[in-house]
């Protein structure tokens, strides 16, 4: 079953494309750098979600917490109490990755439905968000601004721009590799019996507390330590934009679009749809602030509309057509 | 003492709008199973249409409903048939998401025309104010108390004693047997989503004096409405206006009460709470 991800690791393409995307700050302006960053932030940060989310069909809305704990709470470290960032980063990912598990254990202690863990969840990320923004430590509504970033690797400095992409490449990289290992495992075949089927999964022995606070853990860990690389990208810690809700929705709606519970799908979402956006809001911005996720909300009701697995089936049935006839000319 | 009467008084005329927002929510669900994420933003819509009525003809809140509440409620009936009715009987989870991208749109559809800076749409009853005692009340707050009541218990007679109110049970009861019976079930669900949302854009006029509208506090709402509809007991009539009281109340004590954040997260500890200890709703009788 391992041998799938023993397959991607030493398949070519996949190494060929990371090549390739790591020599793109050598081809880029440093404008189109930026927004390829941003995207592999979104496409780690969609892929860390997807464990939970689309895997174990466990639709989270607390992910902004972990993000949120990555972020502020390894910047307050640092300014406040000069913890090296590093050590920042460890930090916030146990917290986030204890949280993960309490919500989890919450989950399964007291039978939530679906409906209900949406909820729930939700929750718990608009407490998060008022939280932050009324506790001083973590930066209040004015949020925290990091030193500037000089490239000074032990204090979790990448040099800005090219060494920021770098870096992101390999996070996000890291996120879809564990995508891929996860779903090849047997840990992915208990989450997708999970999802499709709870009571079935117990039934034949699936211990369901157990794999539901392993997935939890592991999406939980990745998406604060992804929080944290994005904050020292950002050098600005807005609580706006990191512990807020709405960030959650994106990743969500990244996943969805791409393809839920796939181990490119969230990838693919994200890398279609933040450039997109991005450069609607350079171009826009200053005339119609908002168009991007107007734009954003347009996609994903016509994607779910027209295919409602995602985009990756749909091109993957699209190619299945394309190449259909030519195999069948040949025989 | 007198603390404790404000703080009584104003979160139960709050809460009581709070219960007309979440009605609109906890009928649709029961009818179509669906639960709209974008509940919250559809109130805001209901704002700005009072605030862009207000400006172009100074429209007073209050009046504009004769306008606002077809129109919402036109809105509403396209938004079941277009978006959502081609995935009911999917994955539940579907309609959540399209529900999220919806509400993005209305959002950001918002923020497009009426820019992101926080507005006020001026009421002839804006600043009036009623002192019982030491307890002062704003006007707005008893209008909306009383009006919300009105309406849930016109609501509440529109379910029991008409042909349409007895369809919508019918088919919450059981789509099936309803749709055996004659009742046209696709119409019944169309109708009861337009009739939740016409009823947001009543709730939004009855909100706006007094209260500074952004476009980004839909999402607010939508939590705020969910906390209600799920303390309700999800299609529980009088569940959901008792879980509005409480949501009101419990907002209210913890604004007047506790200092900073631990008084704004009042409300959703005790949604937590009751979501955990008594997981169908405050009301102890099966919900019909």
């Amino acid at each position: 079953m391992r041998e799938e991800f023993y397959k991607t690791l030493s398949s070519p393409i996949w190494w060929g494309t990371l090549a390739i995307a790591a020599i793109m700050p050598f081809v880029l302006s440093s404008y189109y750098v930026h927004i390829l960053t941003l995207a592999l932030v979104y496409v780690a940060l969609a892929s860390s979600w997807n464990i939970v989310g689309g895997m174990a069909g466990q639709i989270s809305l607390a992910h902004s917490l972990f993000i949120g704990i990555g972020s502020m709470f390894s910047a307050a470290l640092l300014l406040k109490l000069g913890i090296n960032m590093w050590l920042g980063l460890v930090i916030s990912a146990v917290i986030s990755g204890i949280l993960g598990a309490v919500i989890a254990w919450i989950d399964f202690r007291f039978q939530l439905g679906h409906l209900s863990f949406v909820l729930i969840t939700l929750a718990f990320a608009e407490m998060g968000s008022i939280v932050v923004e009324g506790w001083d430590f973590l930066g209040g509504a004015s949020g925290l601004l990091l030193p500037k970033d000089t490239g000074n690797f032990l204090a979790f400095q990448f040099g800005g721009g090219h060494g920021a992409f770098w870096m992101m490449l390999g996070l996000a990289a890291i996120c879809v590799l564990v995508n891929v290992a996860i779903l090849n495992s047997p840990l992915g075949y208990y989450l997708r019996t999970i999802r499709d089927n709870e009571k079935a999964a117990q039934a034949i022995g699936v211990n369901i507390l157990r794999y539901k606070i392993t997935a939890m853990v592991i999406s939980a860990m990745l998406a604060s330590v992804v929080g944290t690389a994005y904050v020292r990208y950002l050098t600005f810690a807005d609580p706006y934009l990191l512990i807020s809700p709405v960030i959650t929705i994106e990743i969500v709606l990244f996943a969805t679009v791409g393809g839920l519970g796939r181990a490119y799908g969230p990838a693919l979402g994200a890398l279609l749809l933040v450039p997109l956006g991005e450069i609607l809001r350079g171009k826009l911005g200053s005339t119609l602030p908002g168009l991007h996720y107007f734009i954003y909300g347009i996609v994903v009701i016509s994607v779910i509309l027209v295919t409602p697995r995602g985009l990756l089936p749909l091109f993957e049935r699209l190619w299945a057509r394309w190449r259909g006839p030519a195999v069948a000319g040949k025989s | 003492m007198s603390e404790l009467y404000q703080a009584l008084a104003q979160g139960l005329l709050i809460g009581a709008t709070y219960g007309l927002l979440a009605l609109g929510m906890g009928l649709v669900y029961g009818v179509s199973g669906v639960v709209n994420f974008s509940h919250g933003d559809f109130i805001s819509l209901g704002m700005f249409m009072c605030l862009a009525l207000y400006s172009a003809f100074a429209m007073d809140p209050y009046v504009s409903i004769i306008i606002t509440v077809p129109l919402m409620t036109a809105i509403g009936a396209l938004v079941y048939i277009f978006l959502i009715r081609p995935m009911v009987g999917h994955q539940f989870l579907m309609v959540v998401q399209l529900t999220l991208g919806l509400s993005l749109v209305l959002q950001n559809g918002i923020l497009m025309v009426f820019g992101g800076e926080p507005a006020r749409t001026p009421s002839f009853v804006e600043s009036k104010l009623i002192i019982l005692g030491d307890t002062v009340l704003r006007l707005p707050h008893i209008i909306a108390f009383v009006v919300s009541f009105a309406l849930a218990i016109g609501l509440y007679i529109m379910l029991r004693a008409t042909d349409f109110g007895r369809s919508i049970r019918a088919v919450h009861q059981n789509a099936h047997a309803a749709a055996l019976m004659g009742i046209n079930v696709g119409r019944v669900q169309v109708l009861t989503f337009a009739l939740g949302i016409g009823i947001l854009a009543l709730a939004a006029a009855l909100l706006l004096p007094g209260t500074p509208i952004q476009p980004n506090m839909g999402l607010r709402y939508t939590v705020i409405t969910l906390l209600v509809v799920v303390l309700g007991g999800m299609t529980n009539f009088v569940g959901i206006m008792l879980g509005g009281l409480i949501i009101g109340i419990a907002e209210a004590f913890g604004t007047i009460y506790l200092d900073g954040p631990i008084g704004l997260l009042l409300p959703y500890i005790i949604f937590v709470a009751i979501m955990l200890f008594r997981p169908k709703g405050l009301t102890w009788s099966s919900a019909r």
